[in-house]
């Protein structure tokens, strides 16, 4: 039974970084488009979807809080500069995403768009961050009690967040090639595919931290699984790039999804069957079944939650569907 | 200053400003339900105008009530660790079951509301509103009866030292829930028939050339406000009954009171168990501002033949009202919070085995930060509200009929 809905966590963990990661990517892309118009094209391809992405993380957290209550406990309280940091982030780009277009001034309007800027890049970071942090372990004592946050300041959590940043700028230039109208898709491509050696050298460089780390390979479990996965990431953006030279964006798409999902089964594979590893007491770590409600709490979750996960899946590729294409001069502009 | 206290202060501040925005959520769109479907069925163009009006007001106000929602949802793990340790297999349930069955529908449906006009058929686009309303009140019941449990714990036993749920029908039948349910729905409907009735007073006092819309939403605002005031008293009077049994430190002494601070004394040692005298004040001004809005509401007569609008000082009373509501609600859910004191679960937890053992610095920095990104977001919220509610119904961005496909060379983006 925690292995269905540890599965689960994983399924809304991942498929939020993959929707919410070209959220932030295209928030960071923000950055550099000069022209009011492009920015407000880039945010009016996001439209419709931006409200449904952000719904994972709180479907995540939301699991973690009935399913997971001592691992939340645990997991969010260890990592608290990095939860802060991320949610900050995320506060940020929903109010600036949505407040930006009300203001009718343009330099109001440039204000919002640089904190949108800036939450995004909170927001890649924070949750970065915190997957390193699990993959390295924190000084976790039998009582629950965690000291200090100095285990989050490594060179290893830093290259991590850094690869997120990365993954998540390719996410969201890939995104917007398959959205925009085509004219703008072409030279989006070509951002895209500068962007993804960048997110290669991050790749490569968290990983050759972690074959470093002692921490880190105290804490793996199963370091096939640790060395195969960035293997797979790196081919995923491989495959991002060449098929973004042909111009096939949708294949690019799901590659770089794929490299965004990817680092959440890799955390959850290399460190089962634990989920908190104590780099202080390797007896206080805690097991996914030691994270987990008890019996009753699963299966009265089960009975009224697991019926809608289907509802749920279906809604939003309802949403997909109804607004899936590139957008064009007569999209609803909202944002 | 210890982690405790700025752990609570940090909950009471960001679950107040959360609270502003529900109340306006909550009420709000069972209003915008009640005039998207009136359209639907009598095809009168007013009805249009309204709801692209007041949904406008409703969206800015929601999109950044989901943000102080995130915070909330993640405290109770950055914060009260100790919560989720001890009851998180029973608390945790009702909480999960509210984000995962209510939320994350409600944000989905309302998304592909705001950006489905013109675009899908119009009985779908009038479902999905159906469809966030219905989630939106689905989640305040779940939230609340996670609420009512701290306040009420039952359904449970405990085991090696932690509670594990045997019932889960006695949490809906929690006898704290029900009242308490039926008084913060009617709060939030007063909250939001006094906003509506507020801003259209407002237009109508500068003379509004858009006289008809304005009227037609004075009258709406104002009946519901009228109707939901009746309610929330009865609900309000209601509560005092199963609360005051169940929790006999809250509204002052009594021999029940003594048997159980006597009973506390014996189990978990010697200690206050008196809570803050500060819940029972606020009680009180919330019941005066609910008699307040009782008897104002007796201007609701002169809605006949526009007397409320043509003597104009009715206009200014339901205007300089508008706060009232606001305070009230927070200061309920202070006497009901801090009522409970110093318990995190009613005569179970007390709060300080339920705080996370962090730092007081870490909980200081998260305390400021959280505040006044809220903070700024809640002022942000309430100048934007103003703005577009003074800007008038002429054309709101929500719902714009899309323009003539003039652009045949569409910008390159990001070249
Ligand atoms: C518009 C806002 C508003 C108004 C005018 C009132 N209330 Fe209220 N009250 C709330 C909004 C509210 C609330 C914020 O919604 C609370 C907090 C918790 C709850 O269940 O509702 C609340 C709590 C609350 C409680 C505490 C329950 C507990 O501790 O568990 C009592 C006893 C009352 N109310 C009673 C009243 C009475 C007798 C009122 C009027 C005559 C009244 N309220 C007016
Ligand atoms: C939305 C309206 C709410 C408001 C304004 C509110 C207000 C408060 C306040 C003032 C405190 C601090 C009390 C003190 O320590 O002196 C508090 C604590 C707390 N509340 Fe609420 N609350 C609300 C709803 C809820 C709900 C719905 C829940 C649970 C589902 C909840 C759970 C808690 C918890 C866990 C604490 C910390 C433990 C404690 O200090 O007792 N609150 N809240
Ligand atoms: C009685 C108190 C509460 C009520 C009635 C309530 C109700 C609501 C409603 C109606 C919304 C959606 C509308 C909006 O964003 O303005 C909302 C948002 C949210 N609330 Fe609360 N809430 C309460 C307290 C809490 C608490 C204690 C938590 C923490 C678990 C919480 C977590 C959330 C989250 C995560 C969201 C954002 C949901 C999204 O992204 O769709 N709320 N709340």
């Amino acid at each position: 039974m925690e292995l269905v809905w540890y599965a689960l966590l994983g399924l809304f963990l991942a498929t939020y970084l993959v929707l919410g990661g070209y959220d932030y990517g295209v928030g960071l892309l923000l950055a550099r488009g000069a022209t009011e118009e492009r920015r407000r094209a880039a945010l009016t391809a996001l439209g419709p979807f931006f409200l449904g992405n952000e719904v994972w993380l709180v479907a995540a957290a939301g699991t973690l809080l009935g399913a997971f209550p001592t691992l939340e406990g645990e997991l969010l309280s260890g990592f608290y500069p990095a939860v802060f940091g991320a949610l900050v982030g995320v506060v940020l780009v929903t109010a600036g995403v949505q407040l930006r277009s009300r203001p009718h001034g343009a330099s109001a309007r440039a204000a919002w768009d640089r904190v949108v800027v800036a939450g995004s890049l909170l927001a890649a970071l924070g949750w970065g961050a915190l997957l390193g942090g699990l993959l390295q372990g924190l000084p976790l004592h039998a009582d629950g009690h965690v000291d200090g946050v100095a285990h989050l300041f490594t060179p290893f959590v830093a290259a991590v967040a850094l690869a997120m940043l990365t993954l998540v700028a390719v996410q969201g230039a890939t995104f917007l090639t398959l959205r925009l109208p085509a004219a703008g898709a072409a030279s989006l491509a070509r951002v895209a595919r500068r962007l993804v050696p960048v997110a290669l050298t991050a790749v490569a460089a968290a990983t050759v931290l972690g074959l470093l780390s002692d921490r880190v390979r105290a804490a793996v479990a199963r370091p096939a699984v640790a060395v195969l996965l960035p293997l797979a990431l790196v081919v995923a953006l491989l495959v991002a790039r060449a098929a973004l030279g042909q111009g096939r964006s949708g294949v690019a798409f799901t590659a770089t999804s794929a490299a965004l999902a990817l680092p959440v089964v890799l955390v959850g594979a290399a460190l089962w069957p634990r989920v908190l590893f104590s780099t202080v007491d390797p007896a206080a770590s805690l097991t996914v079944a030691d994270g987990a409600a008890s019996e009753p709490t699963l299966s009265l979750l089960g009975w009224l939650v697991l019926p809608l996960v289907p509802a749920l899946l279906g809604f939003q590729a309802m949403c997909w569907w109804v607004f899936r294409g590139r957008t064009d001069g007569r999209a609803p502009v909202y944002w | 200053m210890d982690t405790l206290f700025l752990a609570r202060l940090q909950f009471a501040a960001t679950t107040s400003i959360h609270f502003l925005f529900v109340a306006v959520t909550l009420g709000l769109v069972t209003l915008l339900v009640g005039v998207q479907t009136a359209g639907f069925v009598t095809g009168k163009p007013v009805y249009e105008r309204l709801t692209r009006f007041w949904g406008q007001l409703y969206v800015i106000n929601y999109v950044l009530g989901i943000a102080t929602g995130l915070v909330m949802e993640f405290q109770f793990g950055l914060n009260w660790s100790g919560l989720s340790r001890y009851v998180g297999n029973v608390f945790g349930a009702p909480l999960a079951v509210e984000t995962l069955v209510a939320f994350v529908l409600e944000s989905t449906f309302l998304g592909m509301w705001i950006f489905g006009w013109h675009r899908l058929r119009r009985g779908v686009h009038l479902a999905l509103l159906w469809g966030v309303a219905l989630t939106a009140y689905a989640s305040a019941f779940w939230v609340l009866v996670g609420n009512a449990w701290l306040q009420h714990p039952v359904g449970y036993e405990i085991r090696d030292g932690v509670a594990h749920l045997t019932d889960f029908g006695a949490l809906l039948t929690n006898p704290t829930l029900g009242f308490a349910f039926g008084h913060v729905v009617a709060a939030s409907l007063v909250t939001g028939g006094m906003l509506m009735s507020a801003v259209s007073a407002f237009h109508l006092i500068r003379r509004t050339p858009d006289f008809a819309l304005f009227r037609k939403s004075l009258r709406i605002g104002l009946l519901t406000t009228a109707a939901a005031v009746v309610l929330l008293i009865g609900f309000g009077f209601a509560q005092f009954g199963p609360v005051g049994q169940v929790q006999p430190t809250k509204f002052g002494g009594g021999p029940d009171r003594d048997a159980l601070v006597a009973e506390w004394t014996a189990k978990f040692g010697p200690g206050d168990y008196v809570p803050p005298t500060l819940s029972n004040v606020g009680l009180g001004f919330m019941i005066l501002i609910g008699f307040g809005l009782f008897f104002g509401l007796l201007i609701v007569p002169l809605l006949w033949r526009d007397w409320l609008i043509r003597l104009r000082f009715p206009l200014w009373v339901v205007l300089l009202a508008l706060p009232f509501p606001f305070v009230a609600v927070i200061l309920g859910w202070i006497a009901r919070e801090v009522g409970r004191q110093p318990w995190a679960v009613y005569g179970l937890l007390p709060v300080d085995r339920a705080v996370s053992p962090v730092g007081s610095g870490l909980m200081l920095t998260s305390l400021v930060g959280f505040t006044l990104l809220l903070g700024a977001l809640a002022v942000t919220n309430w100048v934007l509200l103003a703005r577009h509610a003074a800007r008038g119904a002429a054309d709101p961005a929500l719902g714009r009929p899309p323009a003539p496909d003039t652009d045949t060379h569409p910008q390159p983006v990001f070249a």
